[in-house]
C-alpha cells in the first residue's frame, strides 16, 4: 500500500515536473499564433502573420548567420580538440589525467558572465579586438567542455581491445581507429556534437561582452528586439528554433538512439 | 626445428619497467596441436599470447609462424586468428558483418565472402543469426561468433586468450568439449591461454606451465597432474598432500624422508640432509592394509562429500593429509575418527623445499 502510494507520489512528481518544464514552451509556441500584436493566447482565431515577419527584422539575417557560423565552426574545432584530448586520457597513460580532464570540463562548472568578463578582459590585455575570431574562441572554450565530457564518457566505455581485434584481422593501426573507433564511438559524437551545437548557439552571458555593433549573435538580438518592440515575431522565432531543436533530436534519435546518446542504454 | 614445429617461440623475453613478464621462454607447438599456457594471473601467459599475436614485441628472442620469422611482422601481416576474453566484438556491425571484417578487410570478392561467412557460422551452429546485432546475443553465442570471425580468415594459428572464462561453469564445460571436437576437425592448430586448469586438462595435447615468466612444464595433461615436475606444478594443477621434511638416506632413485607424520618414503634423488617437501595426489590414500609404501596414523578432521567420492582431511603430527576416497570407502567414517592411511612409493613425490639451499641432485 505505502509502496503504490510512494510510486504514485513519484509519477505525480516526474509528470509535474515534466509539464513544469514544457509550460513556457507550450505557451510561447501557442502566443506565436496569436492574431494580436501582443502576446497572447490565440483564442479567438489563429494567425502566421508573425512567423512572415521574422525574416524582415532588423538584422536578423547577419545575426543567425553568425550565430550559425559560431555554433558550426566552434563544435568542428571543439569536436576535433575534445576528441584527441579525450583519447589521451582515457588511455590513462598520461600523468595527471584525470586532473587534465578535470581541467578541460571545469569551464562548465563556471558562470558564463564570470567567463565572458574573464575573456574580455585577456583579450583587451593582449590587445585582440577582432570580434568574430574572439567570439569563436569564447565559444571554443564553452563547447569544448561538453565535446571532452562526451568524448571522456564514450571512450572511457570504449574497449581498446577492439582495436587489437580488426588488427589481428588485418587491419593496420590506423584503418583499425577509423574502422572499429570512429563507427563505435559514432553516437558519443553526435551527442558531443549536438550539445555543443546547441550550447553555442543558444549562449547568451559570454557572447553579450564580446560582440560590437556589428557584430551580434541571435540571442543577443533578440533580447534587443524585446527591449525595443515586443511583438509575438520573437514568439515566432523561438518556436522555429524549438521545432528545429526537435527536428534534429529526433533525426539523431533516428540515427543512433536517444538512450545510446544518454548512455542510459545498452 | 623439425619440420612439424609449426609455431616457435624461441628465447624469448619482455620486460617492463623493472618487471621481467617473460623470461627466456621457449616454445614448440606441432600443426594441428591444442596447447594451453596455464598459470595465475601474472605469469606471462598473457604476455605470451600477445607476442605470438604481434600485439606486443619481444625484448629479444623470436617468433616464427608455420616456417617464417615473424618476430618484427605487425599484427596485421601474420595471419593469426585470436579469440578475446571479452570477445571484443564490433558492436555497430551485425553477425555476419563480424565474421567477415577479415575478410573484407583483405578485400576479398564479396562471393567469397559470403561463402566463408556461412561456412564459418555454419561451423559455430550460427547460421540462422547472421543477420542480427551483437548486442541481440547470449554470451554464448557472442563467443561462437569470435571464434567464427577468428575462422574465417583461416589464420595459421589461433589463440584463445581465457576465451571461455565469461561464460558461466555449465556452458563452459560444454564449450570445452565442442570446441576441442571442433578444432579437431578442421585441424586447427590452437593455443589457449588459461588460469583454469580443467579446462587446461580437459581441452589440450599438451599443457605449459607457466609461473614467473617461465615455462615450469610442458607436457600432456596427464603428465603434469601425475608426474609434476616442480612444487608450483603440483600446487597449481589438482589437489595434494604436501608434508615438509629432511632427506635421511638416497637409494637408487628413491629417498627416505624424515618428516612430523614419520618416516615417508619418496620418488626422487637429493642428498642426505636436503630439506624437501613430501607429495601425493589425494586419490592414492587409502586406509592402510599394511604392504603400502608409505602409511600414517592421523585423525579425521573433515569429511566432504562430493557424490561418487569424498574428499577426507585427516590430521597426523600437526600436518594434513587429503585423501579421495570413493563413496563406500567413506561411508563408515566420521569425524575424530583415527584412521590409518596408506600409498604407494611410486605415487610419492620429492620436491626441493621452497627455502632450500642444499645442493640438489638431479632428480
Amino acid at each position: 500500500m505505502i509502496n503504490r502510494l510512494a510510486t504514485l507520489f513519484a509519477w505525480a512528481m516526474a509528470i509535474g515536473a515534466a509539464l513544469f518544464l514544457l509550460a513556457p514552451l507550450i505557451v510561447i509556441a501557442a502566443a506565436s499564433f496569436s492574431p494580436t500584436p501582443v502576446f497572447d493566447l490565440p483564442v479567438d482565431g489563429a494567425s502566421l502573420r508573425w512567423y512572415t515577419r521574422i525574416g524582415q527584422m532588423d538584422g536578423f539575417w547577419p545575426a543567425l548567420s553568425l550565430s550559425l557560423q559560431l555554433a558550426a565552426f566552434s563544435t568542428l574545432l571543439a569536436l576535433v580538440l575534445g576528441t584527441l584530448a579525450a583519447i589521451a586520457i582515457a588511455q590513462g597513460r598520461l600523468p595527471g589525467a584525470e586532473a587534465i580532464g578535470t581541467f578541460l570540463v571545469s569551464p562548465l562548472m563556471m558562470p558564463g558572465l564570470v567567463l565572458g568578463i574573464a575573456l574580455l578582459q585577456y583579450f583587451r590585455m593582449v590587445g585582440f579586438n577582432a570580434a568574430w575570431s574572439a567570439l569563436l574562441l569564447a565559444h571554443l572554450v564553452v563547447t569544448l567542455p561538453y565535446v571532452a565530457r562526451t568524448m571522456i564518457a564514450g571512450l572511457s566505455r570504449f574497449d581498446f581491445t577492439l582495436v587489437e581485434a580488426a588488427r589481428t584481422l588485418g587491419c593496420t593501426y590506423p584503418g583499425a581507429i577509423l574502422k572499429v573507433m570512429v563507427p563505435a564511438l559514432a553516437p558519443s559524437f553526435l551527442t558531443a556534437g549536438l550539445f555543443s551545437f546547441l550550447a553555442s548557439f543558444d549562449n547568451y552571458p559570454v557572447s553579450i561582452f564580446l560582440t560590437d555593433v556589428r557584430t551580434k549573435t541571435l540571442p543577443i538580438k533578440m533580447l534587443q528586439y524585446i527591449e525595443e518592440a515586443p511583438d509575438p515575431t520573437l514568439a515566432a522565432l523561438s518556436t522555429c528554433i524549438l521545432a528545429a531543436t526537435v527536428v534534429l533530436l529526433i533525426a539523431s534519435d533516428r540515427l543512433v538512439g536517444l538512450h545510446r546518446m544518454a548512455g542510459t542504454g545498452q | 626445428m623439425s619440420e612439424r614445429d609449426h609455431l616457435v617461440v624461441r628465447q624469448a623475453s619482455k620486460r617492463y619497467g623493472a618487471t621481467t613478464v617473460l623470461d627466456r621462454v621457449d616454445l614448440s607447438i606441432r600443426r594441428g596441436e591444442l596447447v594451453t599456457l596455464l598459470g595465475p594471473s601474472g605469469c606471462g601467459k598473457t604476455t605470451l599470447l600477445r607476442l605470438i599475436a604481434g600485439l606486443a614485441l619481444p625484448d629479444t628472442g623470436s617468433v616464427s609462424i608455420a616456417g617464417r620469422d615473424v618476430t618484427r611482422v605487425p599484427p596485421h601481416k601474420r595471419n593469426v586468428g585470436v579469440v578475446f576474453q571479452n570477445y571484443a566484438l564490433f558492436p555497430h556491425l551485425s553477425v555476419a558483418g563480424n565474421v567477415a571484417f577479415g575478410l573484407n578487410v583483405r578485400r576479398r570478392p564479396k562471393a567469397e565472402v559470403r561463402a566463408a561467412v556461412e561456412k564459418a557460422l555454419a561451423l559455430v551452429h550460427l547460421g540462422h543469426l547472421a543477420e542480427r546485432p551483437i548486442s541481440a546475443l547470449s554470451g554464448g553465442q557472442q563467443q561462437r561468433v569470435a571464434l567464427a570471425r577468428a575462422l574465417a580468415v583461416e589464420p595459421d594459428v589461433l589463440l584463445f586468450d581465457e576465451a571461455l572464462s565469461a561464460l558461466d561453469r555449465k556452458l563452459r564445460e560444454e564449450m570445452q568439449g565442442e570446441m576441442r571436437r571442433m578444432l579437431r576437425d578442421i585441424d586447427a592448430t590452437a593455443i589457449f591461454v588459461t588460469h583454469d586448469q580443467d579446462e587446461a586438462l580437459t581441452m589440450s595435447d599438451r599443457v605449459a606451465v607457466m609461473n614467473g615468466g617461465r615455462i615450469e612444464q610442458l607436457a600432456e595433461p596427464r603428465l603434469i597432474y601425475e608426474r609434476p615436475a616442480s612444487l608450483f606444478t603440483l600446487n597449481f594443477v589438482g589437489l595434494s598432500t604436501r608434508i615438509p621434511g629432511t632427506v635421511v638416506s638416497e637409494d637408487n632413485g628413491t629417498v627416505e624422508v624424515d618428516t612430523p607424520v614419520g618416516r615417508l618414503v619418496a620418488t626422487g634423488g637429493f642428498i642426505p640432509g636436503s630439506r624437501v617437501i613430501v607429495a601425493t595426489r589425494p586419490e592414492h590414500l587409502r586406509p592402510a592394509t599394511g604392504d603400502e609404501g608409505n602409511a600414517v596414523n592421523g585423525r579425521v578432521r573433515s569429511i566432504v562429500f562430493q557424490g561418487s567420492r569424498s574428499l577426507v582431511e585427516v590430521g597426523a603430527g600437526g600436518e594434513t593429509l587429503l585423501a579421495e576416497l570413493p563413496g563406500q570407502e567413506a561411508a563408515h567414517l566420521a569425524p575424530d575418527a583415527e584412521i590409518r592411511l596408506g600409498w604407494p612409493v611410486r605415487e610419492t613425490f620429492a620436491f626441493p623445499a621452497p627455502e632450500l639451499s642444499t645442493p640438489e641432485l638431479a632428480a
